[in-house]
This record gives C-alpha cells, sequence and structure tokens, in this order.
C-alpha cells in the first residue's frame, strides 16, 4: 500500500511500495520517502526543494 | 460536427449486449452525444484526461463531465483511446436498451466504490495486492497515480478511495490536491530555465 500525505502548503509525501516514472516510462525513483514539488515552483522538478516557503504557497 | 464514431462495437450486437451486462460499465452524455466507458478494457493509457482534464477527470466524482467540453472535442479525443475502454455515440443512434440503461444511469447516484470494484481487489491473491503502485510525472502536467494506495489530505483526514488519479503539480489547481487542467491556461513547465 503506497501512502500519498499532503503536506498542507508544501509538498507530495509519498511512502510505501511504489516507483515514479517521468512520462516516457524511465524509472526516476522508488527509495522513499520522496518529496514531490506540488507549488509549481522548486528548481529541482518534480522533487520539493522548499520554494513553496519562499513563495507562500497556499490552497 | 463532421467527426464520427469509431466504428467498432457500434451496431455490432454483441458487443453491446456485453457492454449492456457488465454492471461496471457507465454512460455520460450532454443531449447530443454519449460517453461508453468499459472498464475491463481500461489499460489506463491516460490519453483521455492527458488531453482533456476538464471531462475526464479520474480524480472526481463522477469522472467524466459531460459538460466540460463541447461534443466535438469530446468526441475527438474518445475516438484517441488505444484500447476503446471509452467510446461514444450520437443520442439519436442508441439502441432502445441503451436508451433505457440512460435513464437508469442518470437517476443512480455514482459511488466510487462500484467504480473501484473493492470486492475484486479482496479476491485478489496477496502477491497482487503488494504490486507497487505506478507514479508517473507528465510533463508540464499533473502526477498520474494508479494502483493500490491510499490519500491523507492536508488536514489529516483520509480522502476519497480510487484506483487512479492526478494530483495537481502547478500549484493553481481550483480543485486542489487533483490536477484541474489549470497547468495549460498557465503554461506550467517543468523547464527551469
Amino acid at each position: 500500500m503506497t501512502r500519498f500525505k499532503i503536506i498542507a502548503g508544501g509538498p507530495l509525501e509519498i511512502t510505501g511500495f511504489f516507483r515514479i516514472a517521468d512520462s516516457t516510462g524511465r524509472i526516476i525513483a522508488r527509495e522513499e520517502p520522496v518529496f514531490l514539488c506540488r507549488c509549481g515552483e522548486s528548481k529541482n522538478k518534480p522533487y520539493c526543494d522548499s520554494s513553496h516557503k519562499r513563495n507562500g504557497f497556499s490552497e | 460536427m463532421n467527426i464520427r464514431p469509431i466504428e467498432l462495437f457500434l451496431n455490432a450486437e454483441p458487443e453491446e449486449e456485453r457492454f449492456m451486462n457488465d454492471p461496471r460499465n457507465r454512460q455520460y452524455t450532454n443531449g447530443e452525444i454519449t460517453v461508453f466507458w468499459i472498464p475491463s478494457k481500461c489499460i489506463h493509457a491516460t490519453t483521455c484526461f492527458r488531453e482533456l482534464i476538464e471531462v475526464f477527470n479520474p480524480g472526481r466524482r463522477p469522472w467524466v463531465n459531460m459538460e466540460g467540453a463541447p461534443s466535438r472535442k469530446i468526441a475527438e479525443v474518445v475516438n484517441k483511446c488505444p484500447t476503446q475502454a471509452i467510446i461514444w455515440k450520437y443520442n439519436k443512434d442508441l439502441s432502445e436498451s441503451e436508451r433505457l440503461a440512460q435513464r437508469e444511469v442518470t437517476r443512480e447516484e455514482e459511488n466510487p466504490q462500484t467504480l473501484t470494484g473493492p470486492e475484486e481487489e479482496k479476491a485478489k491473491p496477496q502477491q497482487e495486492r503488494i504490486k507497487p503502485s505506478n507514479i508517473r510525472i507528465m510533463k508540464d502536467g499533473p502526477i498520474v497515480v494508479e494502483g493500490n494506495f491510499k490519500i491523507l489530505g492536508k488536514d489529516g483526514d483520509e480522502l476519497k478511495p480510487s484506483i487512479m488519479t492526478s494530483f495537481c503539480r502547478c500549484g493553481n489547481s481550483k480543485n486542489m490536491p487533483y490536477c484541474d487542467g489549470t497547468h495549460r491556461k498557465i503554461g506550467f513547465t517543468d523547464d527551469t530555465l
């Protein structure tokens, strides 16, 4: 079972058994936990780089 | 509208019967055309919602919103489904049984439980259930997820279960945490230049 946790004003945390692929199907990560950017402004996409704290991301 | 349905099971009676016989199948209409969804044929190619998330959105219930785009656009995208898990017909071409089924569907409140097939899931052997979830980062688009997973919302509450969904990555969805197609309107890009 994979768990997705929406962190308020922050990234998507993924734990459990999963794999992540880019749009061509290439596996880019499968280690846990992974934090994916949700604010759209990370300089290290698809991963979070804490840009949400600087840009005041909220939803 | 000079676009035509894929000539697959249209007019082929046995296929049509099969459609009517599987209770998981669904049909959606805007009054002009009807889209049929056959989950057993869906391989999650994601073509439908990558091209038209305003209509096909796995994060919503019901997941098909026939008001999200003009018939012509819906028909175009439906025709691109590689497995014909979604197909369409003009309402004027519906058979009698399809017309009857349509009335039932509009009365019935669509329940995600019936779509995700929890009984089927439980019946699977243990080793099948521990298959990894597949997570795909769509270029300039959302995070698409399929498999066996749960979602905890920002307040710690567990969100609606499903077997497939898409999370917003552009930061501007009006339906957080899910994708609603806004990334296209704002020109979201993965490029960090």
